[in-house]
């Protein structure tokens, strides 16, 4: 713990590891050895501030869902070390994994986020029943407010349009108030309006519910609704931008591809 | 092109078709190994009778009515002819040579040392006769010499191995004529085959004088042609020589008797193993359907594809029967090769048991026939049905998102069409039961238990929608989340899960069902006892009868008031109507017998049976119209006949009275002296007034010691012995069970494996969101525990409605009382559970080992 401190001092980022709602120290993830080897991360140093809406974004290959797939526990690393709040989860057992992945972290996937067996809102509280709490019902009902789904609650994922099926995801992930909420493009697979619906919920559950979201995409758009852009090229994080917008994030895009291209 | 993408499927899904092709293969080996089988054992017996069978045989006249033409009377006395005989026969031109036999079942081998009887327990005779041997004898010495003089005898090796006997070593026979000992003089061996049975000769003049009591008595003679004429007409030639006093056979007729005798015995091993067969074949249809249904559903999307590229339906159906052809004929090998290993497993048992067969296996071309078209037929037929909801998968299915198909609910036309064919089924059981008319009952049973078994397969997924429903309420407050999961995973697909439980249910229905009759029969004849025999010891005899000199020792046992014997005698009746009733036994009874038993009296009195007359049940005296004094005409055969009034009328209802005639052993007697009349087969005692029963009844056994084929009971120890002989049966019924249970675990196993390929994505989604794998597991177990019960359930009350309703047709039949057994049902269940987590054991750790980014990551 001390050292995980200390490692979190000396990073750029101000504010200390308190600050940080997860963090990644000289993360490397490689696939394969010797001559075959591919290194999908190449000593990534990442800190993810608590209550902002932080979006990776690269070009396919570049490593983006790798690291967030290691940043939540789902895959582990070769080298480095990674923290969730105060937490290392380098080295931990499966059985603590699924434990933290459970109590500090909500998932948002891009396809299939629901169980098919379960209604709207079975899906939402699955994660309190499988950790055996009870949800707090005024916070339960203010996310389903929030996610405009009162009306739906009975319905069973079939019975849903594609951007009611991620609003519940997102009530899901809400629900449990993680530390942190991981999404792998959660809007990937929407038409642009219901895409827009689920960002703004994710916007406003951070404006207003001080909720922690790191989230994979490859759309400008999406990425405009985030506090702060990482942008990750071969394994390496090339850049950062600060209160993006969709225009700038587009630019910075077109930048980087010319400067791959050239 | 088909057959390319079909093999391709196949191979690439061999670790899912693996369970349907052991399905297939337990099938087809117990119908390949029953063929196999009971061919080996016919064409060695056929080899054996024909080997052996004289061309002309000389035996005793059958008993009267007996149309058999067995000849033998096993409890009774051993028939003879006069030894002259056999010089009549040699006489006759045409005969090359004669053979004298003696030869008689009912004696008892005893090892004097041990005090233990010798020989087979199953059933197969002891012979104890002289050794004659002939041209075509079977056996040869093997070790000492034949045996000469009084006190020497020779037995067959293989009882002298089971029962540690060496030459030199002492050995008693207990026959109709008295104990007598022998000292082993040689051992003999069979040549070819040991039909089962235990053999002892002495010579000739002792087989005489021991077993028929005089030198100028045979049991038979066997004549050899000199090849001048043929054996029917040295048959008629010898019929009309010796007049029709006795019994003449050809070779083939021997031959064909003798198959007869060993025919009904594997016969009834056959069905046994048809059984079997039968029972895999039906539960292993569902397995088949299931895994083809669930690769049929996990293919959605490619089957899409190949319809969008322009495959017909016809070509998409046709691709997914050729998987199953294939399935069919891989599985109708392999399954044909198990069954002569089967069949020579089983020739191993019956040498176990005593009846060595020939090890060189018959294999006509009935068994590759059989075997491939029964697993062909029914691997194709199971695939049906998946096959054409292949061949009805749109084109879209290819564009769709995902390739999970949408949930199968129950249809409309399946409800409707179960519930009929179920309620008819309960109905014709409901006519069954209360019918009174026996055969038709029994028809109304057979086809309501078939109706009622198709119903419930048909309503299965209806069933089993309510039923998961009931079962699982309780899983979510008992197990949390797994339990909730668990419950909605097993309601998911309700075809599947009935279907799945089906194969559980049909075993279980047949195993309960089987074992209320059983237990019916128990608590029945318990009662029966109870309610008739008044008598304190009940006496039987395993072999023979039992002799004069028995009953006198036990007359003579202190303690004991007085001994009821009881004997069988076959007779033809003429009735007062005009009709003949052949082949009837009367039972010949002491006097005392009306003190032994209560007697339930309908019309007449005991007097009447006791004072010369006879005693028919109401439903006889009813059938034949017959009142107390009408006279009957009984025949005993051979010119023995007497007029008997009827005296007692019984009512019905009473298994030691119905279909039984009783007279007195005095009254017989006037027809057939005492000394002609068979052995008692058994006897009863009365402890007199004040002896303390339990100090009789031990010395009531150490008067029979010397005997040790004779049990000595009260009633307890005999209805526990009737309860022993209940138990056997339902060992067989056990068998049954175990098959039926493991070809559906097979099935649970095979439903839960594919449908935890099936639920990859949201196995990785839930231990994503923090589903612990043992969490995981449990889910997996709880599905498959549910699924187990409900199988379970369905099963025994299925079972249960069979049995009571047999019960019901068979009341008159000697099953009074009804008994459901109530613990082996709960253990049943139980043990369904238990089935349910071994079941789940494989799929549930797969499934906690899968890499949760990978299983999100499938498409």
């Amino acid at each position: 713990m001390t050292t995980a401190s200390a490692a979190v001092q000396t990073s750029d980022n101000p504010g200390g590891p308190s600050a940080n709602a997860a963090a990644a120290r000289q993360v490397t993830k490689a696939y394969g050895a010797g001559e075959t080897r591919v290194t999908a991360l190449n000593a990534v140093d990442v800190d993810i501030q608590r209550g902002r809406f932080t979006a990776i974004m690269g070009p396919s290959g570049s490593g983006k869902s790798t690291l967030m797939h290691c940043l939540a526990g789902l895959d582990t690393v070769t080298d480095g070390q990674i923290w969730i709040g105060d937490t290392e989860i380098t080295g931990l057992k499966d059985k603590q994994l699924t434990k933290l992945r459970r109590d500090k972290i909500g998932f948002i996937f891009q396809a299939f986020n629901l169980l098919p067996t379960l209604n709207a809102i079975e899906n939402i509280t699955l994660p309190m029943d499988i950790a055996g709490r009870k949800p707090d019902q005024g916070w339960l009902d203010q996310v389903v407010a929030t996610v405009g789904l009162a009306d739906r609650l009975k319905h069973r994922p079939t019975q849903l349009s594609g951007g009611q099926q991620q609003r519940v995801a997102v009530a899901r992930a809400l629900a449990a108030r993680p530390e942190i909420i991981f999404g792998d493009e959660p809007t990937g697979n929407l038409d642009s309006r219901s895409g827009a619906e689920v960002l703004t919920f994710l916007r406003r559950s951070v404006d207003e519910l001080s909720q922690t979201i790191v989230m994979v995409t490859h759309d400008p758009v999406a990425a405009g609704y985030a506090d702060r852009v990482l942008f990750l090229a071969d394994g390496v994080i090339v850049d950062e931008m600060h209160a993006p917008t969709a225009d700038s994030v587009l630019e910075r895009m077109r930048r980087f591809d010319g400067k791959r291209t050239s | 092109m088909i057959l390319k993408t079909s093999l391709r499927n196949f191979l690439s899904h061999k670790g899912r078709m693996a369970l349907s092709l052991i399905a297939v293969v337990l099938s087809v080996a117990f119908v390949s190994g029953t063929l196999v089988f009971s061919n080996t054992a016919t064409s060695t017996f056929d080899k054996l009778f024909a080997a052996t069978a004289s061309d002309v045989a000389v035996a005793p006249a059958p008993p009267s009515g007996d149309d058999s033409g067995q000849g033998q009377d096993t409890s009774g006395r051993t028939p003879t002819i006069p030894a002259s005989v056999e010089q009549q026969v040699a006489a006759q031109p045409g005969v090359k040579e004669t053979v004298p036999h003696v030869s008689a079942t009912t004696a008892t081998l005893v090892n004097p040392k041990t005090n233990k009887a010798v020989g087979p327990t199953t059933g197969a005779p002891t012979i104890v006769g002289a050794w004659t041997p002939g041209p075509r004898t079977p056996m040869k010495i093997t070790s000492g010499a034949a045996p000469v003089g009084p006190g020497q005898m020779m037995i067959d090796a293989d009882t002298a191995a089971k029962a540690k006997l060496h030459l030199g070593d002492p050995i008693r026979v207990i026959g109709e004529r008295g104990t007598f000992d022998y000292t082993i003089s040689g051992i003999a061996t069979f040549t070819g085959t040991n039909p089962g049975a235990a053999l002892a000769f002495t010579d000739l003049p002792t087989a005489q004088q021991d077993l028929l009591g005089s030198t100028k008595l045979l049991t038979g003679v066997d004549a050899y042609s000199d090849g001048s004429k043929t054996n029917d007409q040295l048959k008629a030639e010898v019929s009309a020589a010796l007049g029709n006093a006795y019994q003449v056979k050809t070779s083939a007729e021997q031959q064909a008797d003798n198959a007869k005798g060993v025919g009904s015995f594997l016969n009834f091993m056959k069905y046994v193993m048809l059984g079997f067969a039968g029972i895999s074949l039906l539960v292993g249809g569902f397995l088949i359907i299931n895994t083809f249904s669930m690769l049929v559903a996990q293919r959605t999307r490619e089957l899409g594809l190949l319809r969008a590229l322009g495959s017909s339906r016809r070509q998409v159906n046709r691709s997914v029967l050729t998987e199953a052809l294939l399935l069919g004929v891989l599985g109708s090998t392999i399954g044909l090769l198990a069954g002569l290993g089967l069949a020579l497993l089983l020739i191993q048992l019956m040498k176990g048991a005593g009846m060595t067969l020939s090890s060189s296996l018959e294999i006509t071309s009935s068994v590759p026939i059989a075997s491939y078209a029964v697993g062909i037929v029914i691997t194709m037929l199971a695939a049906w049905i998946p096959a054409r909801r292949a061949g009805r998968v749109s084109p879209m299915a290819a564009l769709r998102d995902h390739g999970t198909p949408a949930e199968a609910g129950t249809n409309k036309v399946r409800i409707i069409l179960g519930l009929l064919v179920t309620l008819g089924g309960a109905a014709l059981l409901a006519v069954g039961g209360t019918s009174k008319d026996l055969g038709q009952a029994g028809s109304d049973l057979g086809l309501g238990v078939v109706l009622t078994l198709i119903g419930f397969v048909v309503l299965g997924p209806l069933l089993a929608g309510v039923a998961v429903r009931v079962l699982g309420a309780a899983l979510p407050a008992l197990f949390g989340p797994s339990g909730k999961l668990a419950q909605r995973n097993a309601l998911r697909n309700p075809r599947r899960t009935g279907a799945t439980a089906a194969a559980l249910m049909i075993g279980l229905a047949l195993v309960t069902g089987a074992s209320v009759v059983t237990n019916s029969m128990v608590a029945s004849t318990s009662e029966q006892i109870d309610k008739q025999v008044g008598a304190d010891y009940i006496v039987t005899v395993n072999h023979g009868g039992l002799t004069a000199p028995m009953i006198d020792a036990a007359k003579g046992t202190a303690g004991i008031s007085h001994i009821t014997e009881l004997r069988e005698l076959m007779a033809t009746l003429t009735l007062p109507d005009g009709s003949v009733v052949k082949h009837q036994a009367v039972s010949a009874v002491s006097s005392t017998f009306t003190q032994d038993f209560a007697v339930p009296v309908s019309t007449g009195s005991t007097d009447g049976l006791v004072n010369g007359g006879i005693s028919v049940d109401q439903k006889f005296a009813k059938d034949h119209k017959l009142g107390v004094g009408d006279k009957v005409t009984v025949d005993y055969g051979s010119g023995r006949t007497q007029q008997l009034p009827v005296g007692l009328i019984t009512s019905t209802g009473n298994t030691i009275f119905d279909n039984h005639l009783y007279a007195t052993i005095d009254t017989v007697a006037k027809a057939v002296p005492q000394d002609q009349q068979p052995l008692d087969v058994m006897v009863f005692g009365r402890a007199a007034s004040g002896a303390d029963k339990a100090k009789t009844l031990t010395a009531l056994q150490n008067s029979f010691d010397a005997y040790p084929q004779v049990s000595v009971q009260d009633q307890a120890g005999y209805k526990k012995i009737v309860q022993q002989q209940v138990d056997s049966l339902l060992t067989l019924i056990d068998g049954l069970l175990a098959l039926a249970i493991i070809v559906a675990v097979l099935g649970v196993v095979n439903t839960l494996a594919l449908s935890v390929v099936e639920r990859t994505r949201e196995i990785g989604l839930l231990r994503a969101i923090g589903l612990s794998r043992r969490q995981l597991r449990r889910m997996i177990r709880l599905e498959s525990v549910v699924i187990a019960v409900f199988g379970a359930l369905l099963g025994t009350g299925l079972g249960l409605a069979w049995g009571i309703t047999a019960q019901q047709v068979l009341k008159g039949q000697g099953l009074n009382m009804l008994s459901v057994p109530v613990s082996t049902i709960v253990w049943v269940l139980i043990g369904s559970a238990v089935v349910g987590l071994l079941a789940a054991l494989l799929p549930a750790f797969r499934a906690g080992r899968m890499n949760v980014l990978a299983a999100i990551a499938t498409d």
